[in-house]
Protein backbone atom coordinates (compact mmCIF):
# COMPACT_ATOMS: atom_id res chain seq x y z
CA UNK A 1 0.00 0.00 0.00
CA UNK A 2 2.40 2.13 0.88
CA UNK A 3 4.42 1.38 -2.49
CA UNK A 4 1.62 2.44 -4.28
CA UNK A 5 0.62 6.32 -2.82
CA UNK A 6 5.11 6.33 -3.59
CA UNK A 7 4.62 5.24 -6.84
CA UNK A 8 1.28 7.87 -6.97
CA UNK A 9 3.26 10.43 -5.79
CA UNK A 10 5.81 10.02 -8.21
CA UNK A 11 3.82 9.95 -10.66
CA UNK A 12 1.63 13.25 -9.95
CA UNK A 13 4.87 15.02 -9.36
CA UNK A 14 5.94 13.66 -12.65
CA UNK A 15 3.47 15.12 -14.42
CA UNK A 16 3.20 18.38 -12.67
CA UNK A 17 6.92 18.85 -13.77
CA UNK A 18 5.26 18.28 -17.01
CA UNK A 19 2.53 20.91 -16.85
CA UNK A 20 5.13 23.11 -15.40
CA UNK A 21 7.17 22.91 -18.28
CA UNK A 22 4.58 22.65 -21.04
CA UNK A 23 3.03 26.09 -19.28
CA UNK A 24 6.54 27.61 -19.61
CA UNK A 25 7.08 26.83 -23.12
CA UNK A 26 3.59 28.53 -24.11
CA UNK A 27 4.61 31.43 -22.44
CA UNK A 28 7.78 31.71 -24.19
CA UNK A 29 6.26 31.18 -27.65
CA UNK A 30 3.33 33.67 -26.71
CA UNK A 31 5.92 36.10 -25.92
CA UNK A 32 8.28 36.06 -28.98
CA UNK A 33 5.26 35.90 -31.04
CA UNK A 34 3.93 39.07 -29.54
CA UNK A 35 7.37 40.54 -30.11
CA UNK A 36 6.99 39.67 -33.43
CA UNK A 37 3.93 42.29 -33.68
CA UNK A 38 1.65 38.91 -34.34
CA UNK A 39 -1.23 40.36 -32.09
CA UNK A 40 -0.68 37.65 -29.32
CA UNK A 41 -0.60 39.05 -25.86
CA UNK A 42 -2.25 42.31 -24.01
CA UNK A 43 -2.91 44.67 -26.47
CA UNK A 44 -3.13 47.57 -24.37
CA UNK A 45 0.78 46.68 -23.29
CA UNK A 46 3.02 49.58 -25.23
CA UNK A 47 4.62 48.03 -27.93
CA UNK A 48 6.85 49.21 -31.32
CA UNK A 49 5.39 49.21 -34.27
CA UNK A 50 6.00 46.57 -35.80
CA UNK A 51 9.25 46.25 -37.50
CA UNK A 52 9.14 50.27 -37.16
CA UNK A 53 11.99 51.10 -34.60
CA UNK A 54 10.63 53.72 -32.15
CA UNK A 55 12.64 56.88 -32.37
CA UNK A 56 14.16 58.88 -29.46
CA UNK A 57 13.58 56.22 -27.15
CA UNK A 58 9.86 56.88 -27.33
CA UNK A 59 6.55 55.43 -29.17
CA UNK A 60 6.36 57.68 -32.41
CA UNK A 61 2.99 57.08 -35.25
CA UNK A 62 4.61 55.69 -38.40
CA UNK A 63 4.67 58.58 -40.97
CA UNK A 64 1.47 59.22 -42.85
CA UNK A 65 2.27 56.99 -46.37
CA UNK A 66 1.53 58.02 -49.92
CA UNK A 67 0.98 55.91 -53.06
CA UNK A 68 1.16 51.98 -52.35
CA UNK A 69 1.62 50.37 -48.95
CA UNK A 70 5.03 49.69 -47.81
CA UNK A 71 6.64 46.74 -46.52
CA UNK A 72 6.05 47.01 -42.71
CA UNK A 73 9.24 45.96 -41.66
CA UNK A 74 10.96 48.87 -42.70
CA UNK A 75 12.46 51.63 -40.35
CA UNK A 76 9.89 54.26 -41.01
CA UNK A 77 10.89 56.94 -38.48
CA UNK A 78 14.62 57.59 -38.24
CA UNK A 79 15.90 59.77 -40.89
CA UNK A 80 19.95 59.47 -40.82
CA UNK A 81 22.00 62.43 -42.21
CA UNK A 82 22.24 62.05 -46.38
CA UNK A 83 26.03 62.87 -47.29
CA UNK A 84 27.33 62.17 -50.78
CA UNK A 85 28.49 64.05 -53.76
CA UNK A 86 26.99 66.60 -55.98
CA UNK A 87 27.11 66.00 -59.95
CA UNK A 88 29.30 69.08 -60.06
CA UNK A 89 31.52 66.97 -57.83
CA UNK A 90 31.83 68.73 -54.82
CA UNK A 91 30.41 67.64 -51.39
CA UNK A 92 27.30 67.65 -49.46
CA UNK A 93 26.41 66.62 -46.66
CA UNK A 94 22.43 66.98 -45.04
CA UNK A 95 20.95 66.27 -41.24
CA UNK A 96 17.08 66.29 -41.73
CA UNK A 97 16.60 65.56 -38.25
CA UNK A 98 18.19 68.70 -37.06
CA UNK A 99 17.44 72.02 -37.57
CA UNK A 100 13.89 72.55 -36.72
CA UNK A 101 12.60 72.79 -40.17
CA UNK A 102 10.99 70.55 -43.29
CA UNK A 103 13.04 68.33 -44.95
CA UNK A 104 11.62 66.50 -48.00
CA UNK A 105 13.87 64.24 -49.25
CA UNK A 106 12.91 63.28 -52.83
CA UNK A 107 14.43 60.44 -54.57
CA UNK A 108 15.02 60.23 -58.25
CA UNK A 109 16.60 59.08 -60.93
CA UNK A 110 18.03 60.27 -64.18
CA UNK A 111 16.44 57.40 -66.26
CA UNK A 112 12.96 56.31 -64.75
CA UNK A 113 10.04 58.52 -66.64
CA UNK A 114 8.02 59.48 -64.06
CA UNK A 115 11.06 60.90 -62.79
CA UNK A 116 11.34 63.21 -65.61
CA UNK A 117 8.04 65.58 -64.66
CA UNK A 118 9.54 65.83 -61.30
CA UNK A 119 12.74 67.30 -62.58
CA UNK A 120 11.18 69.42 -64.54
CA UNK A 121 8.53 70.55 -62.24
CA UNK A 122 11.64 71.60 -59.79
CA UNK A 123 12.82 74.04 -62.07
CA UNK A 124 9.79 76.32 -60.57
CA UNK A 125 9.47 77.17 -57.08
CA UNK A 126 6.70 79.11 -57.36
CA UNK A 127 4.46 76.24 -58.43
CA UNK A 128 5.71 73.71 -55.90
CA UNK A 129 3.23 74.00 -53.21
CA UNK A 130 5.35 73.25 -50.26
CA UNK A 131 5.12 75.02 -46.66
CA UNK A 132 7.07 77.56 -46.66
CA UNK A 133 10.04 76.54 -44.71
CA UNK A 134 10.14 73.28 -46.14
CA UNK A 135 13.96 72.28 -47.74
CA UNK A 136 13.71 70.30 -51.32
CA UNK A 137 16.33 68.02 -51.69
CA UNK A 138 17.31 65.48 -54.39
CA UNK A 139 18.52 62.09 -53.69
CA UNK A 140 20.06 60.23 -56.63
CA UNK A 141 22.07 56.87 -55.89
CA UNK A 142 26.21 57.45 -56.71
CA UNK A 143 28.19 58.13 -59.46
CA UNK A 144 28.40 54.35 -59.58
CA UNK A 145 24.83 53.88 -60.83
CA UNK A 146 24.32 57.71 -62.10
CA UNK A 147 26.05 60.07 -65.01
CA UNK A 148 27.12 62.86 -63.00
CA UNK A 149 26.79 64.49 -65.89
CA UNK A 150 23.00 63.80 -67.11
CA UNK A 151 21.89 64.49 -63.24
CA UNK A 152 23.62 67.83 -63.62
CA UNK A 153 21.53 68.50 -66.82
CA UNK A 154 18.22 67.65 -64.89
CA UNK A 155 18.54 69.34 -61.80
CA UNK A 156 17.62 72.88 -61.65
CA UNK A 157 20.54 75.63 -60.89
CA UNK A 158 20.53 76.11 -56.92
CA UNK A 159 18.74 72.66 -56.41
CA UNK A 160 20.39 70.79 -53.66
CA UNK A 161 21.40 67.35 -55.07
CA UNK A 162 22.87 64.31 -53.71
CA UNK A 163 24.31 61.67 -55.19
CA UNK A 164 24.32 58.79 -52.34
CA UNK A 165 23.33 55.44 -52.94
CA UNK A 166 23.82 55.19 -49.19
CA UNK A 167 21.12 57.15 -48.29
CA UNK A 168 18.48 55.22 -50.93
CA UNK A 169 20.22 52.28 -48.26
CA UNK A 170 19.47 53.62 -44.75
CA UNK A 171 16.29 55.09 -46.09
CA UNK A 172 14.83 51.85 -47.74
CA UNK A 173 13.87 53.24 -51.26
CA UNK A 174 11.84 50.59 -53.13
CA UNK A 175 12.17 52.85 -56.49
CA UNK A 176 11.55 56.45 -58.01
CA UNK A 177 10.41 58.62 -57.45
CA UNK A 178 9.77 58.01 -53.76
CA UNK A 179 9.74 60.93 -51.27
CA UNK A 180 10.71 61.10 -47.79
CA UNK A 181 9.06 64.32 -45.63
CA UNK A 182 11.28 64.87 -41.99
CA UNK A 183 10.42 67.10 -39.32
CA UNK A 184 13.64 68.44 -38.17
CA UNK A 185 11.92 69.68 -34.70
CA UNK A 186 10.87 65.78 -33.70
CA UNK A 187 13.76 64.62 -35.82
CA UNK A 188 11.91 61.95 -37.20
CA UNK A 189 10.12 61.32 -40.38
CA UNK A 190 6.29 62.35 -40.62
CA UNK A 191 5.59 60.97 -44.45
CA UNK A 192 6.67 59.22 -46.99
CA UNK A 193 5.81 57.45 -50.37
CA UNK A 194 5.13 57.35 -53.80
CA UNK A 195 4.14 60.10 -56.44
CA UNK A 196 3.34 60.51 -59.73
CA UNK A 197 2.33 64.26 -59.87
CA UNK A 198 4.04 66.79 -57.70
CA UNK A 199 0.71 67.85 -56.26
CA UNK A 200 0.12 64.39 -54.60
CA UNK A 201 3.58 65.25 -53.00
CA UNK A 202 2.55 68.81 -52.07
CA UNK A 203 -1.03 67.23 -50.57
CA UNK A 204 1.54 64.56 -48.40
CA UNK A 205 3.32 67.75 -47.03
CA UNK A 206 0.08 69.88 -46.20
CA UNK A 207 -1.27 66.52 -44.71
CA UNK A 208 1.76 65.33 -42.97
CA UNK A 209 2.80 68.77 -41.37
CA UNK A 210 -1.03 69.39 -40.52
CA UNK A 211 -1.05 65.74 -38.63
CA UNK A 212 2.31 66.94 -37.30
CA UNK A 213 0.94 70.24 -35.91
CA UNK A 214 -2.08 68.67 -34.11
CA UNK A 215 0.03 66.22 -32.73
CA UNK A 216 2.33 68.69 -31.14
CA UNK A 217 -0.37 70.76 -30.29
CA UNK A 218 -2.70 67.92 -28.24
CA UNK A 219 0.67 67.02 -25.85
CA UNK A 220 2.84 70.29 -25.97
CA UNK A 221 0.34 73.41 -26.90
CA UNK A 222 0.24 75.35 -29.75
CA UNK A 223 3.10 77.70 -28.88
CA UNK A 224 5.61 74.94 -29.06
CA UNK A 225 3.71 73.03 -31.88
CA UNK A 226 3.79 76.59 -34.43
CA UNK A 227 7.47 77.19 -32.94
CA UNK A 228 5.99 80.66 -31.99
CA UNK A 229 8.71 82.61 -29.98
CA UNK A 230 9.55 85.62 -27.76
CA UNK A 231 5.94 88.34 -27.50
CA UNK A 232 3.76 85.63 -30.12
CA UNK A 233 5.02 83.06 -27.49
CA UNK A 234 4.01 84.74 -24.71
CA UNK A 235 0.38 85.75 -26.15
CA UNK A 236 -0.58 82.37 -27.30
CA UNK A 237 0.58 80.85 -23.25
CA UNK A 238 -1.72 83.96 -21.86
CA UNK A 239 -4.82 82.75 -24.35
CA UNK A 240 -4.05 78.98 -23.47
CA UNK A 241 -4.29 80.00 -19.55
CA UNK A 242 -7.33 82.08 -19.99
CA UNK A 243 -9.15 79.33 -21.59
CA UNK A 244 -8.35 76.95 -18.81
CA UNK A 245 -9.38 79.52 -15.97
CA UNK A 246 -6.25 80.47 -15.49
CA UNK A 247 -6.14 84.28 -14.76
CA UNK A 248 -3.77 86.01 -13.54
CA UNK A 249 -2.65 85.87 -9.70
CA UNK A 250 -3.86 81.71 -10.03
CA UNK A 251 -2.14 80.12 -7.24
CA UNK A 252 -1.50 77.22 -9.59
CA UNK A 253 1.10 79.84 -11.20
CA UNK A 254 3.08 80.14 -8.39
CA UNK A 255 4.03 76.58 -6.91
CA UNK A 256 5.72 76.93 -3.61
CA UNK A 257 5.95 73.10 -2.61
CA UNK A 258 6.91 70.09 -4.89
CA UNK A 259 2.72 69.30 -3.97
CA UNK A 260 1.68 72.18 -5.67
CA UNK A 261 3.35 70.91 -8.55
CA UNK A 262 2.68 66.84 -8.44
CA UNK A 263 0.10 66.80 -6.16
CA UNK A 264 0.59 64.48 -2.73
CA UNK A 265 1.47 61.07 -4.53
CA UNK A 266 4.88 63.03 -6.13
CA UNK A 267 6.31 63.25 -9.51
CA UNK A 268 6.01 59.12 -9.85
CA UNK A 269 2.26 58.66 -9.26
CA UNK A 270 -0.31 58.07 -12.22
CA UNK A 271 0.50 60.35 -15.17
CA UNK A 272 -1.90 63.60 -14.82
CA UNK A 273 -3.28 66.04 -17.36
CA UNK A 274 -0.78 68.74 -18.23
CA UNK A 275 -1.31 71.66 -16.79
CA UNK A 276 -2.54 74.41 -18.28
CA UNK A 277 0.72 76.67 -18.36
CA UNK A 278 2.83 73.78 -19.73
CA UNK A 279 2.94 75.29 -22.97
CA UNK B 1 28.05 59.18 -39.00
CA UNK B 2 28.39 60.80 -42.20
CA UNK B 3 31.47 61.64 -44.01
CA UNK B 4 31.83 64.13 -47.12
CA UNK B 5 35.12 64.56 -48.98
CA UNK B 6 35.66 66.94 -51.99
CA UNK B 7 38.82 68.92 -52.93
CA UNK B 8 41.19 67.60 -50.45
CA UNK B 9 39.27 68.19 -47.74
CA UNK B 10 37.22 65.24 -45.96
CA UNK B 11 34.82 65.53 -42.90
CA UNK B 12 33.26 63.42 -40.84
CA UNK B 13 30.34 64.97 -39.37
CA UNK B 14 29.29 65.09 -36.28
CA UNK B 15 25.53 64.35 -34.90
CA UNK B 16 23.61 67.54 -36.55
CA UNK B 17 26.50 68.72 -38.30
CA UNK B 18 25.95 69.52 -42.57
CA UNK B 19 28.28 70.44 -44.34
CA UNK B 20 29.08 71.17 -48.13
CA UNK B 21 32.70 71.32 -49.79
CA UNK B 22 32.77 73.28 -52.81
CA UNK B 23 34.32 75.10 -55.63
CA UNK B 24 33.06 78.14 -57.25
CA UNK B 25 32.62 78.21 -60.78
CA UNK B 26 35.13 80.55 -61.99
CA UNK B 27 34.01 83.91 -63.94
CA UNK B 28 36.73 85.56 -66.05
CA UNK B 29 40.31 85.14 -65.38
CA UNK B 30 39.25 84.51 -61.37
CA UNK B 31 40.23 82.02 -59.78
CA UNK B 32 38.40 80.13 -57.09
CA UNK B 33 39.38 77.69 -54.61
CA UNK B 34 37.37 74.97 -52.55
CA UNK B 35 35.45 75.98 -49.57
CA UNK B 36 34.02 73.83 -46.89
CA UNK B 37 31.09 75.38 -44.88
CA UNK B 38 29.31 73.45 -41.87
CA UNK B 39 26.81 74.38 -39.92
CA UNK B 40 24.10 73.19 -37.28
CA UNK B 41 21.07 74.65 -39.27
CA UNK B 42 19.75 74.03 -42.48
CA UNK B 43 22.35 75.50 -44.65
CA UNK B 44 20.68 77.46 -47.58
CA UNK B 45 21.70 76.61 -51.19
CA UNK B 46 22.88 79.79 -51.87
CA UNK B 47 25.49 81.25 -49.10
CA UNK B 48 28.41 83.46 -49.53
CA UNK B 49 31.84 81.99 -48.61
CA UNK B 50 32.06 83.02 -44.86
CA UNK B 51 27.88 82.79 -43.99
CA UNK B 52 26.07 85.75 -45.91
CA UNK B 53 22.57 84.28 -46.12
CA UNK B 54 23.50 81.81 -43.21
CA UNK B 55 24.16 83.64 -40.05
CA UNK B 56 20.95 85.24 -40.00
CA UNK B 57 19.32 82.07 -39.75
CA UNK B 58 21.12 80.80 -36.88
CA UNK B 59 19.49 80.02 -33.89
CA UNK B 60 20.66 81.05 -30.11
CA UNK B 61 22.43 76.98 -30.42
CA UNK B 62 23.58 76.98 -33.82
CA UNK B 63 27.04 77.36 -34.89
CA UNK B 64 28.48 77.94 -38.65
CA UNK B 65 31.63 76.65 -39.74
CA UNK B 66 33.60 77.98 -43.24
CA UNK B 67 37.20 76.76 -44.18
CA UNK B 68 37.99 79.28 -46.88
CA UNK B 69 41.12 78.34 -48.97
CA UNK B 70 43.40 80.99 -50.82
CA UNK B 71 45.71 80.80 -54.05
CA UNK B 72 49.40 79.76 -53.58
CA UNK B 73 50.66 83.21 -53.61
CA UNK B 74 49.64 83.35 -49.81
CA UNK B 75 51.84 81.08 -49.03
CA UNK B 76 54.88 81.67 -47.34
CA UNK B 77 53.06 85.14 -46.42
CA UNK B 78 53.29 86.35 -42.41
CA UNK B 79 49.18 86.09 -42.50
CA UNK B 80 49.66 82.54 -42.92
CA UNK B 81 52.68 81.85 -40.96
CA UNK B 82 50.49 79.53 -38.57
CA UNK B 83 51.19 76.01 -39.43
CA UNK B 84 48.19 73.47 -39.08
CA UNK B 85 44.05 74.37 -38.42
CA UNK B 86 43.52 75.10 -34.93
CA UNK B 87 41.36 72.05 -33.55
CA UNK B 88 40.73 73.09 -30.09
CA UNK B 89 39.36 76.75 -29.48
CA UNK B 90 38.30 78.15 -26.01
CA UNK B 91 35.62 80.34 -25.34
CA UNK B 92 37.98 83.14 -24.99
CA UNK B 93 38.57 82.76 -28.36
CA UNK B 94 35.48 84.05 -29.67
CA UNK B 95 34.65 88.16 -29.59
CA UNK B 96 31.28 89.60 -30.96
CA UNK B 97 33.58 92.42 -32.60
CA UNK B 98 35.43 89.48 -34.56
CA UNK B 99 32.06 88.48 -36.97
CA UNK B 100 32.40 89.93 -40.71
CA UNK B 101 28.34 91.01 -39.70
CA UNK B 102 27.57 92.20 -36.42
CA UNK B 103 24.75 90.27 -35.48
CA UNK B 104 23.46 91.40 -31.76
CA UNK B 105 24.13 88.45 -29.55
CA UNK B 106 26.67 86.25 -31.61
CA UNK B 107 30.27 86.09 -32.20
CA UNK B 108 32.93 84.81 -34.12
CA UNK B 109 36.73 83.70 -34.44
CA UNK B 110 38.75 83.55 -37.46
CA UNK B 111 42.44 82.34 -37.91
CA UNK B 112 44.83 82.03 -40.81
CA UNK B 113 46.84 78.92 -40.95
CA UNK B 114 48.26 76.88 -43.37
CA UNK B 115 48.37 72.89 -43.51
CA UNK B 116 49.80 70.50 -46.02
CA UNK B 117 50.67 73.61 -48.32
CA UNK B 118 47.67 74.90 -48.23
CA UNK B 119 46.35 78.31 -46.90
CA UNK B 120 43.83 78.79 -45.77
CA UNK B 121 41.16 80.86 -43.04
CA UNK B 122 38.79 79.05 -40.46
CA UNK B 123 35.67 81.50 -39.49
CA UNK B 124 33.63 80.53 -36.97
CA UNK B 125 30.37 82.35 -35.43
CA UNK B 126 28.47 80.87 -32.18
CA UNK B 127 25.01 81.88 -32.42
CA UNK B 128 25.37 83.15 -28.86
CA UNK B 129 28.45 84.88 -27.23
CA UNK B 130 26.84 83.57 -24.01
CA UNK B 131 26.40 80.03 -24.70
CA UNK B 132 29.79 79.86 -26.15
CA UNK B 133 30.74 77.65 -22.72
CA UNK B 134 28.63 74.63 -24.73
CA UNK B 135 29.01 75.77 -28.30
CA UNK B 136 32.94 75.41 -28.32
CA UNK B 137 32.73 72.16 -27.29
CA UNK B 138 30.82 71.34 -30.69
CA UNK B 139 32.87 73.25 -32.85
CA UNK B 140 35.84 71.34 -31.88
CA UNK B 141 34.15 68.47 -32.61
CA UNK B 142 33.72 68.70 -35.40
CA UNK B 143 37.28 70.72 -36.57
CA UNK B 144 38.52 67.41 -35.29
CA UNK B 145 36.93 65.61 -37.42
CA UNK B 146 37.98 67.58 -40.41
CA UNK B 147 41.23 66.26 -42.32
CA UNK B 148 43.01 68.36 -45.04
CA UNK B 149 44.92 66.82 -47.88
CA UNK B 150 48.13 67.83 -48.21
CA UNK B 151 49.14 69.68 -51.90
CA UNK B 152 51.11 66.92 -53.76
CA UNK B 153 53.36 69.24 -55.88
CA UNK B 154 54.22 71.87 -52.93
CA UNK B 155 53.74 75.48 -54.83
CA UNK B 156 56.43 77.85 -54.80
CA UNK B 157 57.26 79.42 -50.73
CA UNK B 158 55.55 76.30 -49.71
CA UNK B 159 57.08 74.32 -47.10
CA UNK B 160 57.51 70.28 -48.57
CA UNK B 161 56.09 68.16 -45.60
CA UNK B 162 55.41 70.68 -43.10
CA UNK B 163 53.88 68.95 -40.28
CA UNK B 164 50.24 69.22 -40.67
CA UNK B 165 49.15 70.13 -36.76
CA UNK B 166 52.06 71.52 -35.78
CA UNK B 167 51.78 75.23 -34.12
CA UNK B 168 55.05 76.59 -34.30
CA UNK B 169 53.89 80.20 -33.90
CA UNK B 170 51.18 82.06 -31.74
CA UNK B 171 47.47 82.59 -32.74
CA UNK B 172 47.10 85.78 -34.94
CA UNK B 173 43.54 87.84 -35.00
CA UNK B 174 42.22 89.06 -37.73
Amino acid sequence: MVALAVVLCAVVLLLAVLVAGLLRSHADILKALHDLGAGVGDPATPTAVSGRSPSRGTEVPPPLLMGPPLPEERDATTAPAVAGMTPNGDAVGVAPATGGGLTLLAFLSSGCGTCGGFWSAFRQPDRWGFPEETRLVVVTKGPEYEVPRAVAELAAPGLTVVMSSEAWSDYEVPGSPFFVLVDGRSGRRIGEGVANHLSQVAELVRRAVLDARSSLSSSRGRASAEGLDGPARERANDQELLRAGVLPGDPSLYPRTFDDLYGPDGPTAAPRPPAAGAV
Amino acid sequence: MATISAHGIQASLPQGFEGRIFVRPRTGAELTYPVAQFATFALPSAVGDFGSGAVTLMGSSDVFVTLFEYGPESLGTRLFARQGMPRDLAPADFRPTVLRRGIPGQSGTQWFFTEGGRPFTLYVVLGSHALRASLVPRVNGLLRAVALDAVTAPAAGAEAGSPVAATSLPARWN
